[in-house]
């Protein structure tokens, strides 16, 4: 029986149209097998050595992730890893309407093709941690500044919250605590928490910071052993919760860590790459093996 | 008008009832040799400070300095605190960033050159100044209306009461009061 | 031989020296003792009327109304507004930029107008700056409160501290803190020197104890010494030489907030001639808002004559024109430039969802406006009244569509959004418009709207003569 009434949906994604500017980047097997380049084509970076200023020099650790948009299957579970990982609290659909999810790392689900029948492709979106970060420059306060090992790092106890930053962030990865939301009180809630992450109060910003108390802990153990931290002994939380292995953390300045060597692949790309941000964070293409017989 | 042989007095003020002639009176004290002396008008009036003889001013150059500090502090801060004091890569820019330092250098440079225009002013005339000799006169109060009025000093060397007297009333004014220290 | 003064040229400050036409900047008749009596009778013998007592009880509730805002704002957080992410800034930095660029006007008629010695400055200069600190006063609260922690803002502000730490100098909001404080400072410095002398009129006519004690204070003992006056015409010169680039660099710095980033629709080299013209079209506009009213109720039309309001509305509609010149080459170099995001920015903004007030804006600030080249409109003071305040809201639309619009889809079409006001956002505007007003009530209730010094100069017994 029709009420006449109407009902609110909260959603985090209202566009769901790459609207040309390659956020997934797909090719067939064959197209791909032609011209291993092909991901590229449009969408090309300007080189790393078009500036009058000389790069920072990142001789250490040098922090990356790749992502493989072949192998996401949309299922959000890094979503729910980080945010369990990263004491990032839930607002309610009230908020969620006001546009003010507080979700590290999102997967954003594009459709392409026609509207009846479309591909879906998911591509998981958490911090770029950029070389060239936009929100640095912007932040008064110098409350988000960039680590020697290539970590944007945010730190919340000098943010006074004027929210330049995420207005300058191209990927739109950063958070604001525009209310309390957390719940300091309840004593439940303190157990489920993760001590190794601030809890975070209102008028801060926030982000995905490569699980940072991770690379912590592993740095710590690896210094006290004398050794160097071995590939795959740090995975990020959504890294870990990946039921497709879909995401890799490591370290690029290991030629043989799997992040280097993805890294080094033709199907790697960055989003916005022609911002010249230099995004540490990466993406592998689709490729789809079409059967020319059904054309999926 | 009988004045007090025993009252200090600080000078003879002569009151107009316009500019002109106020400008002419202050010429013909100067070229009658009178030097400590001092016009007030309820206006600025441009003749009037060539006619007294006064053409001094450091402001200009305290301004100019004032600019320079400004300019010198602004800059100087920044560099410190960029490549010294705590130097951070915000967004892989050099740690000089000065492009990104003009604004605040061209903003201190205004903010020194205005602060020493006022106060440089201010101090050179003396001012705050509530107190002066020549608000003992009653009359004196329309110097902010619509009267001027032309006061030679009894420091002067020239002035002698009744001489100076005289000279003044020759001026035509409306009135020559005393004007006690 | 005494100095021949060759007066070949017009220095409006200077005791005789009117520009042409002079009559039209003050009515004929006037006196040095009438422009005295005429402009402080206001403040120190006039019984104050009703009018005056409601109007300012009125704007007092809504700076009431400002009061309570804030501080519901500083006690729950910036989550009572409408911002979101991706909008991050919505009406907090729209209203910030509405009202320093309104405080332009005053700054540029007591500065600029002075150094091209344009005589129909005088009656208008001195309630333009005072408009021009109220304004100043107003925008500063919202890059204080538009902080998620107001209580830290200081940190904007180099200070030696214990932590070590320093602002950042390449972010434009640091730029923002230097150029503002500064232009409140110097124009509070500009406005309160050019005051010391009429303060001086006031301590001198005033018939109560307390108003000579007061005025008496603030007139730091003026006496009108021609010693004194040039030093303080050689300050005034000097610091209206200052206040020039200091007017067009402060809203340059406040465009820098847009243009520094790389936002589509914000990113562009237009913005601070654009800013600049645009500042001075809605300071123009505000200045007309209140100069009608003002010569209306306490009977001023020889002071603020005609020929004013004509000049006024001549110079909003030259500014006017460079604002919609600068509309025109935002579209299309959006368009002729090629670059996706920016050519999707201008068509969202004409066809998406603010596309209404997108519309409003040029309705407001192109299409109304352009009536002013008619003479019958700029000698019409309705007319002129009705306009000036098309413009402020036309102006205020600008920057909520510069940087509404621009946020709410700019590059991952994944995070587009939508930006709606709460009732805080509109409660804490209106109540810096309260704010505004009370401070002027007060103004006008106790010290002098028309600097009377510069208004003697323009008499016909100013001028002075050769000497022989």
């Amino acid at each position: 029986m029709a009420t006449g009434d109407t009902y609110s949906l909260a959603c985090t994604q209202y566009h769901h149209l790459m609207e040309g500017r390659g956020m997934v980047r797909v090719a067939t097997r064959d197209e791909f097998v032609k011209d291993p380049t092909i991901v590229h084509k449009g969408f090309e970076a300007p080189p790393r050595t078009l500036t009058l200023y000389p790069d920072f020099k990142y001789d250490g650790y040098k922090w990356g992730m790749a992502i493989d948009v072949n192998s996401c299957i949309g299922c959000n579970a890094c979503v729910v890893g980080c945010q369990s990982e990263n004491n990032i609290p839930v607002i309610g659909k009230e908020q969620v309407l006001r546009g003010r999810e507080m979700h590290w790392i999102r997967v954003d689900t594009y459709y392409s093709g026609e509207t009846q029948d479309p591909e879906t492709y998911f591509q998981p979106v958490p911090c770029m941690q950029c070389e060239n970060a936009p929100c640095e420059v912007v932040c008064p306060v110098g409350a988000t500044v960039h680590s020697h090992e290539g970590l944007n790092d945010m730190v919340y106890n000098r943010c006074v919250g004027t929210r330049y930053c995420s207005n300058n962030c191209p990927y739109k990865v950063r958070r604001f605590n525009y209310l309390l939301y957390q719940d300091f009180d309840t004593p439940s809630l303190k157990l489920g928490r993760n001590p190794d992450v601030t809890v975070r109060s209102r008028g801060v910003m926030e982000k995905c910071t490569y699980c940072v108390q991770r690379i912590n802990a592993a740095k710590i153990d690896s210094e006290k052993a004398g050794r160097k931290i071995a590939d795959g002994e740090i995975k990020t939380a959504c890294q870990q919760t990946c039921p497709a292995d879909a995401i890799v953390f490591g370290d690029l300045n290991d030629p043989k860590s799997r992040v280097a060597q993805l890294q080094a692949e033709e199907r790697n790309y960055s989003i916005l790459a022609d911002l010249n941000t230099r995004p540490r964070t990466t993406y592998l293409a689709a490729v789809r093996n079409v059967n020319p017989e059904i054309g999926e | 008008m009988a004045t007090s042989r025993h009252q200090p007095v600080y000078g003879l003020m002569a009151e107009f009832e316009d500019p002109n002639q106020l400008v002419a009176a202050a010429h013909r004290a100067r070229e009658a040799g009178y030097r400590r002396m001092d016009a007030y008008s309820p206006l600025p009036i441009e003749e009037l400070h060539e006619a007294i003889g006064f053409h001094d001013t450091k402001l200009p150059l305290i301004v100019l300095i004032g600019g320079l500090v400004g300019c010198l502090s602004g800059y100087l801060l920044q560099f410190w605190v960029s490549t010294m004091a705590y130097p951070l890569n915000v967004g892989g820019k050099p740690l000089h960033s000065w492009p990104a330092f003009i604004p605040v250098t061209f903003e201190c440079t205004i903010l020194g050159a205005a602060l020493a225009a006022v106060l440089g002013m201010l101090a050179l005339n003396g001012l705050p100044q509530p107190y002066h000799p020549v608000f003992n006169v009653a009359r004196f109060a329309l110097a902010s209306r619509n009267r001027f009025f032309l006061c030679i000093e009894a420091r002067d060397k020239k002035f002698e009461l009744a001489e100076t007297r005289r000279f003044l009333e020759a001026l035509e004014p409306r009135e020559v009061t005393v004007v006690a220290d | 031989m005494p100095d021949q003064h060759a007066h070949d040229y017009e220095d409006p400050l200077a005791a005789g020296n009117i520009g042409m036409g002079s009559s039209d900047v003050i009515a004929p008749g006037h006196t040095f003792g009438s422009v005295t009596d005429k402009i402080s009778s206001i403040v120190l013998t006039q019984r104050t009327s009703i009018g005056w007592y409601l109007g300012f009880l009125t704007a007092g509730s809504l700076a009431i109304l400002l009061l309570i805002s804030l501080a519901y704002l500083s006690v729950k957080g910036i989550g009572i507004w409408g911002n979101n992410i991706p909008v991050g800034w919505a009406f907090d930095i729209t209203n910030f930029v509405w009202w320093i660029g309104i405080g332009h006007a005053g700054t540029l008629i007591s500065a600029i107008l002075l150094l091209l010695k344009q005589s129909w400055r005088t009656s208008i200069n001195r309630f333009a700056e005072a408009m021009t600190l109220f304004a100043v006063a107003c925008a500063g609260i919202f890059p204080l409160f538009h902080t998620g922690r107001p209580w830290l803002a200081y940190w904007l502000l180099p200070y030696p501290n214990t932590m070590g730490v320093w602002p950042q100098f390449r972010s434009p909001l640091v730029w923002d803190v230097f150029a503002v404080s500064t232009y409140a400072t110097v124009s509070a410095l500009f406005w309160f020197v050019g005051l010391v002398p009429d303060l001086a009129t006031l301590r001198d006519r005033s018939q109560s104890r307390a108003g000579r004690m007061i005025y008496g204070m603030l007139a730091l003992g003026w006496r009108g010494s021609a010693r004194h006056w040039y030093r303080y015409e050689t300050a005034y010169l000097l610091l209206a030489g200052i206040a020039t680039p200091l007017v067009v660099s402060v809203h340059t710095v406040v465009s820098f907030d847009f243009a520094i980033a790389i936002v589509p629709g914000w990113h562009t080299t237009i913005f601070p001639p654009y800013f600049v013209a645009g500042a001075i079209y809605s300071g123009f506009a505000m200045v007309l808002t209140l100069a009608i009213p003002i010569r209306a109720v306490y009977g001023l039309q020889d002071f603020i004559t005609l020929r004013h309001l004509q000049n006024m509305a001549k110079v909003m509609l030259v500014t006017g024109l460079i604002v919609a010149y600068g509309y025109t080459v935002e579209a299309f170099i959006a368009w002729y430039g090629g670059n996706a995001y920016e050519g999707f920015m201008i068509w969202n903004r004409m066809t998406g969802p603010y596309a209404p007030f997108y519309w409003a804006l040029i309705t407001c600030n192109v299409i109304v406006p352009q009536v002013l080249w008619f003479r019958r409109v700029r000698t019409n003071v309705a007319a002129l009244f009705m306009l000036s305040l098309i413009v402020n809201v036309g102006m205020w639309l600008e920057r909520f569509i510069i940087i509404v619009t621009s946020l709410h889809r700019d590059f991952m079409p994944s995070a587009w959004g939508l930006y709606r006001a709460t009732f805080w956002d509109y409660s804490t505007f209106i109540g810096t418009i309260g704010l505004f007003l009370t401070l002027l009530f007060l103004f006008v209730r106790f010290l002098p709207m028309i600097s009377i010094f510069e208004m003697r100069t323009l008499v016909p017994e100013a001028k002075v003569e050769h000497e022989i």
